[in-house]
């Protein structure tokens, strides 16, 4: 029994000192982030790898999300005769919920642990060691490009995402369900509001400095050669996307 | 030009550095020995402020540098040049784009100007010509050779070795050691090297300084260090496990 709560203890008290860590990059990032040397061409060369390389999947979650969402959403509707509400409840599940939150999952199983294993790999390998000897801050350098290539691209990600999950929507609402395309446009322009799409749109801000932090903080962190980058992919997969789910619960009741 | 005073480091518990003293001269090349895991490699970080210690003082010129502000290391680790155990060559990027990194950071230079200082250390360390390979293509011995030239790109004053000759064929070690000693000589550079390999040290040390459990229990030049009458020392240049020095 003590050991059971020792072991809890120790958890949550190394949990939160991971935390507190990560509290401490973010804020040695921030403060790095503006003193030129601002290295764009970096910035967008990891736009490039987190963004424009995720859109394909992203499309593909996209896609086959709205088309879901409306064919279950029909079989509920159909029950009281609500069949016209299909649109707005694709175009708002799609904004506000799922378009964020998947898009970020997406691209942190595809670019979180892309990041967490590089910078895992330069750790070992002591090429975040030869940066600092080098006089160039690692983090300003590493970490700085990373997190606002984050910031800019997943939201981006997202109104592709919002865009591809409602054109899904509409080719199964419409063409397969045989839904009046007028009312399916007509009840999705008069239900969603611009605040639903901003608002999903926040959250997917926070969700791509959430996983390119975690990614950087996990791969900067890693320790004990091919093991440890393997470990560090993993947890920077694993803590990131619960984290997209919590925060999501946390900045929904906040937001909405 | 480099002093450590009374250093203290501990990992977990673990006591790495145990009030290490130290001083190390201008034009110097002094090779640190000790057993592997004993903290050499730490010692060296300390030097260069990779590592924080937990108590004591790293002194580079009458500067402190546990006492200085991340900021102020960078400009102070801008007269240093190091090379890892195993190079830590970038891997994104080509040999002579590695050697380019800190003079395009840290310097005006021209594209032109960056390769032509390329090409001369290139040169240097007698590797002509491999400016467009990538580090993956390379073999251990070259890349070592690839990281000294990064090391020595912004011609600094010190340089640090970790374990230039491990993993490196006889031969390879006999150049290593050829390339660290004409460098030294015609740049005029402070080197420390740290080491387990004893040939290669009294083949390139002016002194010698020995490491064990987180002190430094010998130093001195490399004819005093072979009739140096302590056993630990003895043991470790003759291949003597402790265990049997005790005993007998």
């Amino acid at each position: 029994m003590r050991r059971f709560l020792f072991t809890i203890g120790y958890k949550t008290l190394s949990a939160i000192n991971q935390m507190g860590d990560m509290a401490i990059m973010l804020i040695s990032a921030l403060s790095w982030a503006f003193i030129p040397p601002l290295r764009i061409r970096n910035i967008f060369k990891q736009m490039e790898f987190i963004g424009v390389k995720s859109i394909f999947i992203v499309i593909l979650t996209g896609l086959f999300t709205g088309g879901v969402l409306a064919l279950q959403s029909y079989y509920a509707f159909r029950k009281f005769g609500g069949e016209s509400l299909l649109g707005a409840t694709v175009a708002l599940s799609m904004t506000r919920e799922l378009g964020p939150v998947l898009t970020a999952l997406m691209v942190t199983g595809r670019a979180g642990s892309a990041i967490a294993a590089e910078l895992g790999t330069m750790r070992v390998t002591e090429q975040i060691d030869a940066l600092a000897v080098m006089a160039i801050n690692p983090v300003k350098y590493l970490v700085v490009p990373r997190i606002i290539a984050g910031i800019l691209v997943v939201p981006i990600l997202t109104v592709i995402d919002d865009f591809v999950g409602i054109v899904g929507g509409y080719i199964i609402g419409v063409g397969l369900l045989k839904i009046n395309p007028g009312i399916f446009m007509a009840k999705m322009i008069e239900m969603v509001e611009l605040s639903d799409i901003f608002n999903g749109l926040f959250k997917s801000v926070c969700f791509g400095l959430l996983l390119t932090l975690i990614g950087c903080y996990k791969g900067y962190h890693t320790r004990g050669g091919a093991e440890g980058v393997g470990r560090a992919t993993t947890e920077a997969v694993v803590v990131s996307s619960v984290s997209i789910l919590v925060g999501d619960y946390i900045l929904t009741s906040l937001l909405f | 030009m480099i002093k450590l005073v009374d250093l203290h480091k501990s990992f977990n518990k673990l006591k790495v550095l145990d009030g290490i003293n130290l001083e190390i001269n201008k034009g110097e090349i002094i090779v640190i020995i000790g057993r592997s895991g004993g903290g050499k490699s730490v010692l060296l970080k300390h030097i260069i402020g990779l590592i924080r210690p937990d108590a004591g003082h790293v002194f580079i010129d009458d500067v402190d540098i546990t006492q200085l502000k991340e900021k102020d290391i960078y400009k102070i680790r801008r007269r240093f040049g190091m090379l890892f155990q195993d190079a830590a060559l970038f891997d994104s990027m080509t040999v002579g784009q590695n050697i380019a990194f800190p003079l395009a950071e840290h310097t005006d230079l021209s594209k032109k100007e960056i390769a032509q200082i390329v090409a001369g250390k290139l040169a240097d360390v007698g590797l002509s010509g491999i400016e467009d390979k990538y580090p993956s293509e390379l073999s251990g011995g070259m890349k070592k050779r690839v990281g000294l030239a990064r090391a020595i790109a912004m011609d600094p004053e010190i340089i640090l070795f970790d374990e230039p000759t491990t993993g490196l064929d006889p031969i390879m070690t006999a150049a290593i050691d050829e390339l660290i000693l004409g460098i030294q000589r015609r740049l005029n550079l402070t080197c420390v090297v740290i080491s387990h390999d004893i040939q290669s040290t009294f083949k390139i040390a002016n002194k010698i300084a020995m490491l064990y459990k987180g002190k430094i229990i010998e130093t001195g030049d490399p004819e005093s260090f072979r009739n140096s009458e302590n056993p630990i020392v003895q043991g470790f240049l003759q291949g003597i496990p402790e265990d049997k020095i005790i005993s007998s």
